[in-house]
C-alpha cells in the first residue's frame, strides 16, 4: 500500500481522478476550475520548495504576469488562446529565469528577502503602468477561449478546458520531477555544497527549476484571468505568493499531487468556512501552526501514515510488504 | 627532499598559494607537487591550513595569490564543479552526503557529476542502465555497501557513511582524488579497510589525503607534507619526515595518534 503511493502513475491517476470527481462533488464550476488552476500553480511552487529547497515568495509575480500577458495578448493583440498560451509560458519562464538568476546569488534568508523584494517590485510596476495593466481595476473583459466558434461561457465547459491543460501540465511536471534533472534537484535540496563538489553547476539547475516553475505558474495565471474575466492586480500581489506557498505546505512539500490536495483543501475550506464565518483565515492560521509543529509532511504525510497503518494490519505477508517499501534503487 | 627528484609533470601542483579569510591568513605561499600514481599525505596540527588547502585546490575558496595546475593545466580560476570534469574530486572531513537519498542514488549522482550538463535535460528519464549506474554498482560492491544500497544515506552507520563519503569522490573517476581525513571517527576495524582502500586508490589514481592517524600515513604514503600555521614545514618520504627533528619538536606527543612504525 505504501509502496503504491510512491508510484508516479498512481499520482497521475489521483490527479486525473480529482479532475473527474470535482464536477460530481462541487456545485460551482468556477470553484472546481480554481482548484485545478491553483493546484497547478502550487505544484509548480513545489518544484522549487519541495524538490529544490528554494522558499520563493516570487511565485505571485509569475502568476500575475501570466494573467496580464494573457489579457494583453487576447485583448490588445487579438491572439487566439492557442497562440497566447505558449507565449505566456515563455514570458513566465523568462521572467522566472531572470528573477531566479538574481535571487540565487544569495542563500537562506537573503534569498527569501530577494524574492520578496522582486515580488514588491513587480507589484508596484503593475500598479504604476496602469495603461497596460488597468492598475487597481485590473485588466477587464478578458475573454474565454473559443472552441468550435463558441466561447466557453459555461463554467463547466471552461472547466473541461482547464482540466485537459491541468492534466497535460501535471504530467509534464511529473516528467520533470522524475528526470535526471529532477533527481539532481533533490540532491541540491539535500546538500547543495556536495552537489557542487561532485560536479553539478548548481546555479544553472536552480535557474532551470525557476524557469519551469515560472512557465507553469504563468499558465495557471492565464487560465485564472480567463476564468474570472479579469487580470486583477491582486494576482501579482505578495498575497498570491503567500497563498501558493501555504497551499504547497498544507499539501506536503516534495510531492506534486500533494500540492493539488493542498490547493483543493485551501479553496474548499475557504468556500465553506467563509460562508459561516468571515474570519475563517484565522482557523487556517491555526492549522498552519499545527502543520508546522506536528505534521511537516502535510496532508499527504497523513495519507501516507494512514496507508502505512493499513499495510501493517496483521497479514501473513506483512514482513514481505515491509521489504517492498525499499526505494526502487535497491532492487536488482 | 626526494619529491624534487621526480622529473615528470606533477598530477597536481600548487605554486605560492595564499588564502585569506578577511584579515586572517589561512595559507601563505604554499608550494606542493603531487606526483601521478602516488599517495601523498598532508599532516599538521589543527589550524595548520590543511582543509583550507583542499578548499583552494578544489575551487571552493578563491586563492588570494598563487597558481594551481592539474596535469599541467592552469585551473586557478576554474569553478569547483568544472574541476570535477577535469579529473579532480574530493571527500569531506565532515561527512557530506545526500541524506534522504538512497546510497545507490548518492553514488549515481556522484558518477553523473562527470557529465552534469546531460543531467540538465528535464525531459530525459533516468535510464535503467547507464554508465553512471554501472559505476555506482561497482562502487557499492567495492565499498561493501551493496547490502544497504536502497537505504537513505542518512541512516547508515558512521563507518558506512565514511566509506560512502570516499566512494562519492571515487565515483567521478578522477585522476586526482583528495580525501580529507577519511578515517575520522572510525573504529579500528573500519580503519584497516579504509587504509587498504587508499593504498589501492594510489595505483589507478593519484591520492592526496589529510590524516591524523600517523600509522596510516607512515604505512601507505609515498610522500608526506607537514604543514604548520598555513605553511609547508617539511616535505619528504615518511621515514625522513618521521625523523626530522623539527617535526618531532613541533608535533610528537601533541597531535599524533596511532603507531609510529
Amino acid at each position: 500500500m505504501t509502496r503504491l503511493l510512491e508510484r508516479p502513475l498512481v499520482h497521475f491517476g489521483l490527479a486525473a481522478a480529482t479532475a473527474l470527481v470535482l464536477p460530481l462533488v462541487l456545485r460551482s464550476g468556477t470553484l472546481a476550475s480554481e482548484i485545478l488552476i491553483y493546484g497547478l500553480a502550487a505544484a509548480a511552487c513545489n518544484l522549487l520548495l519541495g524538490y529544490t529547497g528554494l522558499l520563493s515568495f516570487g511565485q505571485g509575480i509569475f502568476f500575475g504576469l501570466g494573467s496580464y500577458a494573457a489579457g494583453l495578448l487576447l485583448l490588445r493583440a487579438g491572439w487566439p488562446a492557442v497562440a497566447m498560451l505558449p507565449a505566456v509560458a515563455l514570458v513566465g519562464a523568462a521572467t522566472a529565469a531572470g528573477v531566479g538568476w538574481l535571487s540565487i546569488r544569495r542563500q537562506g534568508v537573503y534569498f527569501v528577502m530577494l524574492t520578496l523584494a522582486f515580488s514588491q517590485l513587480f507589484y508596484f510596476l503593475s500598479y504604476t503602468f496602469s495603461d497596460l495593466t488597468g492598475g487597481d481595476n485590473g485588466l477587464l473583459n478578458v475573454p474565454r477561449p473559443r472552441l468550435g466558434g463558441q466561447a466557453l461561457a459555461d463554467p463547466w465547459a471552461y472547466y473541461a478546458f482547464v482540466a485537459v491543460l491541468f492534466l497535460a501540465l501535471f504530467a509534464a511536471l511529473q516528467r520533470v520531477a522524475l528526470s535526471t534533472f529532477g533527481r539532481t534537484l533533490l540532491a541540491i535540496r539535500d546538500n547543495e555544497a556536495r552537489a557542487s563538489a561532485i560536479g553539478f553547476p548548481v546555479r544553472a539547475f536552480k535557474v532551470a527549476a525557476f524557469a519551469i516553475s515560472g512557465a507553469v505558474t504563468a499558465l495557471a495565471g492565464a487560465l485564472h484571468a480567463m476564468l474570472i474575466g479579469v487580470a486583477p492586480l491582486s494576482n501579482i500581489e505578495y498575497h498570491t505568493s503567500e497563498t501558493l506557498l501555504i497551499m504547497t505546505i498544507i499539501g506536503g512539500a516534495g510531492n506534486l499531487f500533494a500540492s493539488v490536495l493542498g490547493a483543493a483543501f485551501y479553496l474548499v475550506a475557504g468556500d465553506l468556512l467563509s460562508a459561516i464565518w468571515p474570519r475563517w483565515l484565522l482557523l487556517l492560521g491555526a492549522l498552519l501552526v499545527a502543520i508546522a509543529l506536528f505534521m511537516q509532511r502535510g496532508l499527504w504525510g497523513l495519507i501516507e501514515r494512514a496507508a502505512a497503518r493499513l499495510a501493517r494490519e496483521p497479514r501473513p505477508d506483512a514482513d514481505a510488504s515491509a521489504d517492498a517499501t525499499l526505494p526502487e534503487e535497491s532492487r536488482p | 627532499m626526494t619529491a624534487a627528484s621526480h622529473t615528470a609533470e606533477p598530477a597536481l601542483a600548487a605554486d605560492g598559494l595564499g588564502v585569506r579569510y578577511g584579515s586572517f591568513v589561512a595559507l601563505k605561499d604554499v608550494t606542493l607537487r603531487v606526483h601521478a600514481n602516488s599517495v601523498h599525505a598532508i599532516i599538521g596540527p589543527n589550524g595548520a591550513g590543511k582543509t583550507t588547502l583542499f578548499h583552494a585546490l578544489t575551487g571552493r575558496v578563491r586563492p588570494a595569490s598563487g597558481r594551481i595546475t592539474l596535469g599541467g593545466r592552469d585551473i586557478t580560476r576554474t569553478r569547483d564543479d568544472d574541476r570535477v570534469r577535469l579529473g579532480l574530486a574530493r571527500s569531506f572531513q565532515v561527512t557530506s552526503l545526500f541524506a534522504t537519498l538512497s546510497v545507490r542514488e548518492n553514488l549515481r549522482l556522484a558518477a553523473q557529476g562527470r557529465t552534469p550538463w546531460a543531467a540538465l535535460a528535464p525531459w530525459r528519464r533516468v535510464p535503467d542502465r547507464d554508465a553512471a549506474l554501472d559505476t555506482a554498482d561497482a562502487l557499492l560492491a567495492r565499498l561493501d555497501l551493496a547490502g544497504v544500497a536502497g537505504r537513505p544515506a542518512g541512516e547508515l552507520s558512521h563507518g558506512q557513511q565514511r566509506r560512502l563519503e570516499v566512494g562519492m569522490a571515487m565515483a567521478a573517476r578522477p585522476r586526482v582524488i583528495l580525501l580529507d581525513e577519511p578515517t575520522s571517527g572510525m573504529g579500528t576495524d573500519d580503519i584497516g579497510a579504509m587504509t587498504d582502500l587508499i593504498r589501492d586508490l594510489g595505483r589507478d589514481h593519484t591520492v592526496l589525503f589529510i590524516e591524523h592517524n600517523m600509522g596510516i600515513v607512515m604505512n601507505i604514503s609515498d610522500t608526506v607534507t607537514v604543514m604548520r600555521a598555513g605553511e609547508v614545514l617539511v616535505e619528504g618520504r615518511p621515514a625522513e619526515v618521521r625523523d626530522d627533528p623539527e617535526v618531532r619538536r613541533a608535533y610528537l606527543g601533541n597531535m599524533i595518534t596511532g603507531d609510529l612504525r
